[in-house]
């Protein structure tokens, strides 16, 4: 999953970046807030990490800008404001949620995948397709009753797709979504990808589980 | 002396009450005794003359026959009495209700009156009036006549029972006396009353007072009608409420600020702290988070030892020491730590102060003050920009004037730049490490040694910080 932190205080900005790679997520980063809004505006972010006081432009103006540009990426404030009025104002501007400095970054995890399962209309934090097993939290695979090994790619290319599940998804949104900007850009990354994963989790005698439309990209489970 | 004002005013009032009365008391009866007493003895006097009046020379012979019908004699009711003598002291003739006592001869002038009260050891006291007078003379020539009254010269004591008189004087006192208890009686219960009513709107404002609370001096005291004489009190209350409600305010503001700028070290640390310790790392990887993490933490000390530098500004516990410090050499020095971030930034420094001109001050403090200003200029300067510092003398100060280009702020959002924690957000670089204490202690340090600072904004973005010194 993609997401943007914009977030001015450096030391904070790096080990929020550092953690939420370590998660699995695709980051963005920037510490200014004219060039967050305009990493805002020019990708499809699963979740946007806002501070509010920035140079440049300040994280409610760019929270108003999105909203009024009809932007649905979930936004979260990061921010030291603590105040009631603040966190009142904050999600009245359209955020979907607030948390205040300092924060304990488990917290912060939970909360982005809360709003990256709220992004796909996935209330349970296991995802089953057919005989597959996906237990979101703790970012574990099964299939049957036998655990997969996945490296973090991997497992965040699966992850992707089983929130789509039942959608054909092509490969621009995958690697929109999976891929970080600065790795190198191209579309045989995403199949390469899509490889490993079949052989790790396509197995003998039991069900096709991504499927190759052609044109349209990779599927997972079958046609809704 | 009672510390209760209720009680002083009462004590007042009941004392100002018992002296008016037993003056008014006494004046009332002194009055009222004199006029009964002058009454009576008009009338004793009265009664006196129409006796001597009534006595006859007649030859040698005085004729007492008209006293006989003088009533006042004749009946023992009216407890009148005389007795009269000759020149020589015989008595003449007397009362015959006197029995056997008789009245004091009272030595008078011929025709004029004396009086006396004769108080007898179980009789009621009597008034008496004394005279001394020619009795009429039927015969003789006028100068023969003359000549035998003289020798007939008579003295008259005429007395009478004033027990009526002394009795009514005695109620008369009595009923001064019981009508003036009475009225400090109830004057004590009506001033009880009437002081606490008058004191009613202390016991308010003590009340109101009372309900204020720390946490809302927003209130103000005597929204109910108050006395002309409490109104000062209550203004001077009220004006100290709103001081203490503006001095709340600014440490609330200020304990908030501090607060605010230390949640993002502090959720720097922690983040850094979490995130290293989410799996097992290079060894590297941890000296790395450990340098972050004191990076962060030298930037919060900074913080600290300038909100504590600021803290003993105010309470006036830095002592200074005066030297001649040469002014372009001190900002050399200043500049010098600043050079390196100034290169990277392409911008460039220039020290057009006079070699020559001094300043007698701290020079420590002076240092801290100019570091602080060159250093806001860095921050604050644009890409390629430039900072210069001018100096001059004159009237017995010297001015230092810092200039950066590259500023965004208005004249009035300048005006903030000595406010804590004030920062032009817009144009910051790096966020915590600069937390908008360095012009508030410059503005300190500069007032401390005794002197001012002002800003302006010219245009093309020219930030122009001025900071004035005594010379001496």
């Amino acid at each position: 999953m993609r997401v943007l932190v914009i977030e001015d205080y450096r030391p904070l900005q790096q080990s929020l970046t550092k953690g939420l790679g370590e998660a699995g997520f695709a980051v963005d980063t920037t510490g200014d807030g004219q060039e967050g809004l305009w990493y805002a505006l020019s990708n499809d972010y699963d979740v946007i990490i806002l501070d509010l006081m920035l140079p440049g432009i300040d994280g409610l103006k760019i929270l108003k800008e999105l909203r009024s540009k009809g932007r649905q990426n979930h936004v979260l404030i990061l921010t030291a404001k603590d105040t009631l009025q603040d966190r009142v104002t904050g999600l009245d501007y359209g955020a979907d949620d607030y948390m205040v400095k300092p924060f304990e970054f488990r917290e912060l995890l939970a909360r982005i995948r809360a709003l990256v399962r709220r992004s796909y209309r996935k209330k349970n934090p296991q995802i089953k397709v057919k005989d597959l097993r996906i237990d979101l939290t703790a970012q574990r695979v099964w299939r049957g009753r036998n655990e997969l090994d996945l490296t973090p790619r991997e497992y965040a290319l699966l992850e992707y797709l089983a929130m789509r599940t039942g959608e054909p998804v092509s490969r621009t949104d995958i690697w929109e979504h999976v891929y970080e900007f600065k790795s190198a850009a191209s579309s045989n990354v995403v199949d390469v990808y899509i490889g490993y994963l079949r052989k790790k989790i396509e197995q003998p005698g039991r069900p096709l589980l991504i499927h190759t439309i052609r044109g349209r990209g990779y599927l997972l489970g079958g046609q809704t | 002396m009672t510390s209760s004002l209720r009680t002083r005013l009462v004590i007042g009032i009941v004392g100002g009450m018992v002296l008016l009365l037993t003056a008014f008391s006494l004046t009332v009866y002194i009055l009222i005794q004199r006029a009964l007493v002058n009454q009576f003895d008009a009338a004793l006097l009265s009664t006196a003359q129409i006796l001597a009046s009534s006595i006859e020379i007649d030859a040698n012979n005085i004729d007492l026959e008209d006293v006989q019908q003088i009533p006042e004699f004749n009946d023992p009711k009216h407890q009148t009495y005389y007795q009269i003598w000759e020149q020589d002291g015989t008595v003449m003739a007397r009362s015959p209700f006197l029995g056997t006592n008789d009245l004091p001869r009272l030595e008078a002038s011929l025709n004029t009156a004396v009086f006396k009260v004769l108080n007898a050891r179980n009789d009621p006291p009597q008034r008496a009036v004394g005279l001394k007078f020619l009795p009429r003379s039927e015969i003789g020539n006028e100068k023969n006549s003359q000549q035998s009254a003289n020798d007939k010269i008579l003295t008259l004591t005429v007395a009478r029972g004033a027990g009526g008189l002394y009795s009514q004087l005695s109620l008369l006192r009595w009923l001064l006396f019981t009508a003036s208890a009475v009225t400090i009686a109830l004057s004590v219960l009506i001033a009880a009353f009437v002081v606490r009513q008058g004191l009613s709107p202390l016991h308010s404002i003590a009340s109101e007072i009372a309900a204020v609370r720390e946490d809302d001096l927003a209130t103000r005291i005597g929204t109910a009608s108050i006395p002309d004489e409490i109104l000062p009190i209550k203004n001077r209350l009220n004006d100290l409420l709103s001081r203490l409600e503006g001095a709340f305010k600014r440490e609330r503001r200020f304990t908030a600020d501090v607060a605010h700028e230390l949640r993002n070290p502090l959720a720097g640390i922690r983040a850094t702290i979490e995130v290293n310790l989410t799996r097992t790392r290079e060894i590297t990887e941890y000296q790395s988070a450990l340098s972050e993490c004191l990076e962060i933490v030298e930037n919060m000390q900074k913080m600290v030892d300038n909100l504590l530098l600021l803290a003993r500004l105010d309470a006036k516990q830095i002592s200074f020491q005066g030297e001649q410090v040469r002014l372009a050499e001190l900002v050399n020095t200043c500049w010098r730590p600043l050079s390196k971030e100034a290169i990277d930034h392409q911008i460039t420094f220039d020290n057009s102060i006079d070699p020559e001109i001094t300043c007698e001050t701290d020079r420590q403090n002076l240092a801290i003050i100019l570091s602080n200003v060159l250093e806001n200029a860095v921050e604050y300067a644009d890409e390629q920009g430039q900072i210069r510092a001018t100096g001059r003398q004159a009237d017995g100060s010297v001015e230092i004037t810092v200039s950066n280009t590259g500023c965004r702020l208005n004249s009035k959002q300048a005006a903030q730049a000595f406010a804590c924690f004030w920062r032009g957000d817009s144009s910051r670089k790096d966020a915590g490490v600069h937390c908008g204490l360095g012009l508030a202690l410059v503005e300190r340090i500069i007032k401390a040694l005794g002197g001012c600072t002002t800003v302006e904004v010219e245009n093309g973005g020219i930030f122009k910080i001025h900071l004035t010194l005594p010379a001496k």
